[in-house]
């Protein structure tokens, strides 16, 4: 294949990028204190769901581990940060390589196994993984493979670019879009052409020489490498981290969310960020009752799953494309 | 048959291994009271793991809601209990409430998405599960409470440890509900019926299975069943909705034992899972991460299961 | 077992009965009877609330307090704005919440703060940006190991060495299983004060840590058993604890053991909850004076609760602690000179200088301090869970232990010991 080909932009990539440049200019300008805290959150989230994203729309898998997995870059980032004096980028880096490897461990059931049975292990590993989180809590500062001490916090050295908030969520934003591209190149490159095999029949790829191992763990090493950065950059929003970020049923929700947004491109992805973060905090800000918000989001989401079978985004998508042949 | 058999001794001998290690060294009085009480917790794990395999094999969908209905079921009966309602009144009332759910989203909501992904038919159902959690955390707001069955005051001492009535009830009713369950699948027309749909859909409904009837009567039963085990669970484990509703996670562990589909496996994996977890109390650095034996014990025996499938046609 | 002095009886079922006073009588901040004008002095607090637990009592009643300054002269005339915000127990919420008030809002000081994940969160942003969380709901280490945060309450360290000296003093205790919930700065921390008492008194101690999501009590029970304990401190959420309780009874121990419990169990709920069966074998201590104390400021506490506060608020030891930290406040700032109530850092330092401030709701005196720790409530009572009642059976006493003795050293410098 051509460079060109691969570098060619299609309208969905246009609109997103000038979406992310609209959102890097003018967010951290216009929001407060509390509305950068919130988009901070909503940004690193909406990185590790695209990394389930990916995965449900091109091979057909389903991760019910992916916040259990941002957890873990969390906790790397964390220990890394408090046992060395290394920069945020090399931390970051080596949280997504962990996560990664981790992904590549979950990826070995999913050699022999597919649909509800997967989703069902990695839910498993989740919850093994919340059991840990609550009992070892994340590194602050203390002594020890741990690192837990019973007092407050140590500081948090965030990236020398972004050391304030506003700066900071500039910084996600600019992770997102780096983590987009890097899936839109995997499609256009061969492991795309591989898992839109394997998706179909893992047999017919197996038959016309596709290594069905080699890009299965692939793809679930990438999706648990974005699913430890994002883990990472959220520890660098607060500095510190809390077990019940992590607890089994979030894997779950984020991947409702994903459902509800739509898996196939960017837009679906930011509507689950969006629902998973904004809308709560939202509910909150607007004193609705906690438990009330549960019962309104429940049925928004039962809702969405039924009616809307491509997600919300694909919704939208049709939606514009009518006023579009209208006008 | 022989395959199954070695699989099963195999897994036996594995668990005596652990159980042994875990044990060794210490006196046989403290070995039994730690077994009888994970078989206490055990049964908890096999009675909710039960309740979901039923629904699944009927109507293919993994009820992650089984939790929250049981839960407001026991919240209803315990306010019922506090209005000074006859105490069998109350029970009633709170297993008909949850079976009534139950069949609400099986008939409303559930043919909406009869045909998506089982995946997304069970991350539905934890939409359905927070609307009624909401609501029943709304109802009854967090307070100190304590759910009571007249079962509670008789007890058998078994291996040194007591064992209340409501225990022995909750082993006895899995068994009694897997016993049933069998019998019903194999000697009525419904039962064929649900193992029809189970196969296959399609199929079923064309050669004219009347599937919404058939499906009915699955989540009316896995009502029944959610709403017994939410009356077990807040007497043996907390009156808390939040810990209730989410006791479906550790119980998924019990039905993927039984490959959702082997009643008697999720059974007898229930109990195994309970006796471990309890008997890592014994060991000084594993018992502070004890619940996640669920977790590893699902993971271990699913991979197993699989071992003998080829890496690129894997199925489900 | 010795009961040492049966100081009052507490029926919390006749709440209402005691709260019969005029609301006209409640005293609060310049108590002049007129309405407080002018531009408002924003105060802030973070609460959690919402499943597995509500912990907005304390918010509400410095809320009813704040109304009550505010129709009485508020801060030299101007009125109190409370900004309260909910953090619903998690970390995220819990930031954006401070930023909000903190940053947003340019709050002068947070009061009331009760939560179990706000102060872990916000301890180093409010050190960071100068301000005084004048807290009432502190459940985690890290909440009473910082520079910016004082609590009126004791959370779970405190309490628990007071449940064990009862134990010890007046139950006999020898060897105690302290039960804890498996989070280092919770369970370890409040534990490991129990066990460093016990050894400094000579005895012995070890702990059963219990982990929140296990449906499984049992094994705990059973491991304290074969730790050869003679005395069983329960040192766990309400819920949790009952359920402990629970299989506890199940095996028939209550006689078996002496039992004593750090504050969550005195809930109005608790007697009548765990039923009969623990009828004068329970003994938990309380951090505040009883519900009912007959002290003219817890009085004047449940007046104002009365007057100003919703009928539905509950009326317990955090509303008292909420109630406690907000009059501190304002009896602060209303010492201030005037122009300067709207200068954070003003504020902050004069919250600093609180020293030896007192009430009849709390055991010793209230001070803060310039210091990376404070817990200035360290003493307190024991009550009896009996006759589905809670019975005050040992008044006022200072905890002793290594953990206690930096914090009596703090106190010598202040002068007021």
């Amino acid at each position: 294949m051509q460079i060109t080909q691969i570098m060619q932009m299609t309208k969905s990539a246009k609109i997103g990028l000038l979406f992310a440049l609209l959102a890097f200019t003018f967010l951290p300008v216009l929001a407060g204190g509390q509305w950068i805290k919130i988009f901070i959150s909503t940004g690193c989230f909406i990185l590790a769901a695209s990394g389930v994203a990916f995965m449900y729309a091109r091979l057909g898998m389903v991760s019910l581990g992916q916040v259990a997995l941002m957890g873990i870059g969390g906790w790397v980032m964390l220990r890394m940060n408090h046992a060395f004096d290394l920069p945020f980028e090399i931390n970051l880096a080596v949280a997504g390589a962990v996560t990664l490897v981790f992904g590549w461990l979950l990826a070995m059931p999913a050699l022999k196994m597919r649909g509800l049975y997967l989703a069902l292990i990695t839910l498993m590993a989740a919850g093994g993984l919340e059991v840990i989180f609550s009992t070892y809590r994340f590194p602050n500062g203390g002594e020890g493979f741990w690192g837990v001490m019973p007092s407050v916090a140590a500081p948090f050295r965030r990236p020398l670019v972004a050391t304030d908030d506003a700066d900071y969520l500039r910084y996600i934003i600019f992770a997102i879009v780096v983590g987009f591209l890097i899936i839109e190149l995997h499609m256009r490159a061969a492991p795309g052409r591989a898992w839109a095999m394997i998706r179909r029949s893992e047999a017919a790829a197996y038959a016309s020489g596709v290594n069905v191992v080699y890009y299965k763990a692939w793809a679930f090493g990438l999706a648990g490498f974005l699913a430890g950065t994002s883990g990472g950059l959220l520890a660098g929003g607060l500095g510190l981290l809390d077990p019940a970020t992590f607890r089994a049923s979030e894997s779950i929700m984020l991947f409702a969310l994903m459902v509800v947004g739509g898996s196939r491109g960017w837009l679906g992805v930011v509507i689950a960020g969006v629902l998973y973060r904004v809308v709560p905090a939202l509910f909150n800000d607007w004193t609705i009752d906690a438990d009330i918000a549960l019962v309104i989001f429940g049925a928004a989401l039962l809702h969405a799953i039924i009616t809307a079978p491509n997600g919300l985004s694909g919704q939208l998508i049709d939606l514009f494309g009518k006023v579009g042949k209208r006008t | 048959m022989a395959q199954r058999t070695l699989t099963l001794f195999i897994v036996t001998a594995l668990m005596l291994g652990t159980c042994t290690y875990l044990a060794w060294g210490k006196p046989s009085s403290v070995v039994g009271l730690f077994v009888v009480s994970g078989l206490a917790v055990g049964s908890l794990y096999s009675l909710g793991g039960i309740g979901l395999v039923v629904l699944f094999r009927a109507t293919g969908v993994l009820n992650l809601s089984n939790g929250a209905i049981g839960a407001l079921g026991v919240m209803l009966a315990w306010q019922l209990q506090q209005w000074n309602f006859p105490q069998i009144a109350t029970w009633v009332i709170g297993i008909a409430t949850t079976t009534l759910l139950a069949l609400v989203y099986g008939r409303l909501i559930a043919p909406g998405l009869a045909w998506r992904d089982p995946v997304v038919k069970a991350v539905a159902t934890l939409g359905f599960a927070l609307i009624v959690l909401g609501i029943t955390a709304f109802a009854w707001e967090d307070d100190v409470r304590k759910f009571a069955l007249p079962s509670d005051k008789i007890s058998y001492t078994l291996l040194g440890l007591r064992i209340t009535l409501t225990r022995l009830i909750v082993i006895l009713a899995a068994i009694a509900i897997v016993i049933a369950v069998w019998l019903y699948l194999s000697k009525t027309r419904t039962g064929l019926n649900m193992r029809a749909l189970a196969d296959n859909r399609d199929i079923s409904a064309l050669i004219g299975i009347p599937i919404v009837k058939t499906e009915t009567i699955a989540w009316g039963i896995s009502g029944l069943i959610a709403g017994f085990t939410g009356l077990m669970f807040g007497d043996l484990v907390r009156l808390e909705p939040f810990v209730i509703t989410f006791m479906v996670i550790p119980a998924i562990s019990a039905a993927i034992c039984g490959q959702l589909r082997n009643l008697g496996v999720v059974l007898i994996a229930g109990l195994c899972i309970g006796v471990i977890e309890s008997m890592l109390t014994l060991h000084p650095v594993l018992k502070s991460v004890r619940p996640m034996a669920p977790f590893v014990i699902a993971i271990i025996v699913l991979m197993w299961v699989q071992r003998g499938r080829t890496n690129y046609f894997a199925g489900n | 077992m010795k009961k040492t002095t049966l100081v009052g009886l507490i029926a919390l079922g006749s709440l209402s009965m005691i709260g019969t006073a005029s609301a006209n009588d409640a005293v609060c901040g310049l108590n002049n009877g007129q309405a407080a004008s002018g531009e408002p002095i924003k105060v802030g607090a973070i609460y959690g609330n919402a499943a597995p637990g509500d912990f907005s009592a304390a918010t509400d009643a410095a809320n009813a307090y704040f109304k009550c300054v505010n129709e009485n002269g508020g801060i030299h005339g101007r009125p109190i704005q409370y900004l309260v915000e909910n953090d619903q127990w998690n970390p995220e919420l819990a930031a954006q919440a401070a930023a909000k008030l903190v940053k947003d809002e340019a709050v002068v000081a947070m009061v009331g703060n009760s939560s179990f994940v706000e102060m872990s969160v916000n301890a180093p942003m409010y050190a960071e940006n100068g301000i005084m969380a004048m807290a009432s709901g502190c459940a985690v280490s890290e909440c009473f190991e910082s520079s910016n945060i004082v609590s009126t309450n004791q959370g779970p360290l405190a309490s628990s060495v007071g449940a064990a000296m009862y134990a010890v003093e007046e139950l006999g205790a020898t060897n105690i299983s302290c039960i804890g919930m498996a989070i280092p700065s919770v369970g370890n921390w409040s534990c490991g004060a129990v066990q460093s008492y016990m050894e400094s008194k000579g005895l012995n101690a070890s702990y059963v840590l219990l982990n929140p999501a296990a449906p499984d009590v049992n094994s705990a029970l059973l491991e304290a058993i074969a730790s050869g304990a003679d005395s069983i401190l329960v040192n766990l959420p309400a819920g949790l604890a009952i359920a402990f309780l629970s299989v506890a009874e199940e095996q028939d121990l209550g006689d078996a053991y002496s039992w004593t419990s750090s504050t969550p169990l005195y809930d109005a709920s608790v007697p009548k909850t765990l039923g009969e069966y623990w009828s004068g074998k329970m003994f938990v201590s309380a951090e505040l004076t009883t519900i009912d104390g007959a002290g003219a400021d817890n009085q004047n506490w449940l007046r104002v609760m009365d007057a100003y506060a919703d009928p539905a608020d509950p009326r317990d030891t955090f509303a008292q602690a909420g109630y406690l930290s907000a009059r501190y406040f304002v009896k602060t700032m209303n010492e201030m000179n005037p122009v300067n109530v709207d200068n954070r850092a003003l504020v902050t330092a004069a919250i600093q200088a609180i020293k030896g401030y007192d009430s009849d709701l709390m055991c010793g005196p209230y001070y803060v301090g310039r210091a990376d720790r404070h817990m200035p409530n360290h003493a307190g009572i024991i009550v009896e869970v009996r006759d589905e009642a809670f019975h005050v059976v040992r008044d006022c006493f200072e905890y002793e232990g290594p953990y206690f003795e930096p914090i009596l050293d703090a106190e010598k410098t202040l002068g007021l010991r």
